[in-house]
């Protein structure tokens, strides 16, 4: 009914079949058939043993699942995802729906898996940013806990921190008054040294939180 | 285990990842459930046919940006595997995840516009697997990576489209059926891609160990 080559073909696949349900099942041997080329089943075995399947960076897997929160948040709303900015949308806390309860032993290779990887990151810390790391099998993983995650972009960072140094700036230049000479006439002239750093840093801050003291 | 189909009131069986397509289809941020079940598989195809981290990284992200967007154009086409295998037993169309095969058709475009668009980007040589960390659950961590050398090197002087089939094989653990309708073959073709491959790549680690 089928030529050589297609009985060979067939007789291969089987095989594979077989070593993948052996896989499945944990089983330690191999599917045996006689018939089989040996070339076929030495290289099935190396092919096994060799290619790995290959997990991204977790910094890669966290930031393109922000990216896709940030992108289904659009769809949602109605808006387009094309001119979706990869690093600078707009900040917002996304919690993803995950797991609640019943917990499978995915959770145990999941934690396992981080933990090899985390080793492995720390091992060598260079590398950290942009290697994967190869697993033997690895178990699919329908859902994890659920953990927020911060969707947003460099150009709202950057403007978060220019805010938080300018403040903090602004606080140690009233708690370190110039000792220039022009500040020391300012000190003289209006000749009240008495109030403390402590009491100019407080004013300081209740003046930033906008709490009008009642003092004096 | 029956549902009616989406084009008509032909029944179609659900397959396995029915549940969470639904559920992004509805609400597109619970698409995070599907992204996190097959990100290492997608990303493990792309870095074994672009060879380079940052290339698979980015077919990855592209890839799974794509199918979020098209989800509410995906259609269940369990139906097609049933026709194409008719000795499927109940639990095999059960496990069966169309999803999947539209998800790496997906990549699979993905990954030929990115080799379009860099021509000039060079295979490696593959040095890059012996970087490869590998968790500390092997007896022998040195045989291993050698191991991982050898069938590295052995798959990447395969010709393109048995490469591929070999990948979706073993990497990501495909069956005949699923890789036919990633790759757009029949059956009986992968079947004999993934035959002469595997004879292929015997010819070339024994070549290798002699």
């Amino acid at each position: 009914m089928f030529g050589g080559g297609t009985r060979d073909a067939r007789r291969t696949e089987r095989y594979l079949d077989g070593l993948a349900a052996a896989d499945e099942r944990r089983a330690v041997a191999a599917p045996a058939d006689a018939d089989l080329d040996p070339a076929v089943r030495f290289a099935a075995s190396e092919l096994r043993a060799g290619l790995t399947r290959v997990h991204p960076s977790f910094r890669f897997e966290d930031s393109l699942a922000a990216r896709l929160a940030s992108a289904a948040l659009r769809l949602k709303a109605g808006l387009p995802v094309e001119d979706l900015a990869p690093a600078d949308g707009p900040a917002t806390m996304a919690r993803f729906p995950g797991k609640s309860a019943g917990a499978t032993s995915h959770d145990a290779s999941e934690a396992a898996r981080r933990s090899a990887h985390a080793a492995s990151e720390a091992a060598t810390p260079d590398r950290a940013i942009r290697q994967p790391v190869s697993l033997r099998r690895l178990p699919e993983i329908a859902s994890r806990p659920s953990r927020p995650l911060i969707v947003g972009g460099v150009g709202v960072g950057v403007a978060s921190a220019a805010l938080s140094l300018g403040a903090v700036y602004v606080a140690w230049r009233h708690s370190h008054p110039a000792s220039g000479r022009m500040g020391r006439a300012v000190k003289a002239a209006h000749g009240r040294g008495a109030s403390s750093a402590h009491n100019r840093r407080t004013g300081v801050i209740n003046g930033i939180l906008g709490v009008v003291s009642n003092a004096g | 285990m029956f549902s009616k189909s989406e084009e008509g009131s032909r029944p179609a069986r659900l397959d396995r990842d029915r549940a969470l397509v639904e559920a992004a289809r509805r609400d597109p941020s619970r698409f995070d459930a599907l992204y996190r079940k097959y990100l290492a598989q997608v990303y493990s195809y792309a870095f074994y046919e672009l060879r380079d981290h940052h290339a698979a990284e980015d077919a990855t992200e592209r890839t799974f940006m794509q199918a979020l967007v098209g989800l509410p154009r995906f259609e269940e086409r369990v139906d097609a595997f049933i026709a194409s295998r008719p000795a499927l037993s109940a639990d095999d169309a059960a496990d069966i995840s169309t999803f999947r095969v539209w998800l790496f058709r997906i990549a699979r475009n993905v990954i030929a516009n990115e080799r379009r668009r860099d021509r000039r980007r060079p295979v490696s040589s593959l040095d890059e697997v012996g970087e490869v960390s590998v968790p500390g659950d092997f007896v022998d961590a040195a045989a291993t990576r050698e191991a991982v050398n050898a069938a590295w090197e052995a798959v990447a002087r395969l010709p393109e489209d048995r490469r591929r089939a070999v990948t979706l094989r073993f990497v990501d653990e495909m069956s005949t059926a699923e890789i036919a309708a990633v790759l757009g073959r029949s059956e009986g073709a992968v079947r004999v891609l993934l035959h002469r491959a595997l004879r292929s790549v015997a010819a070339d680690l024994r070549g290798r160990l002699s």
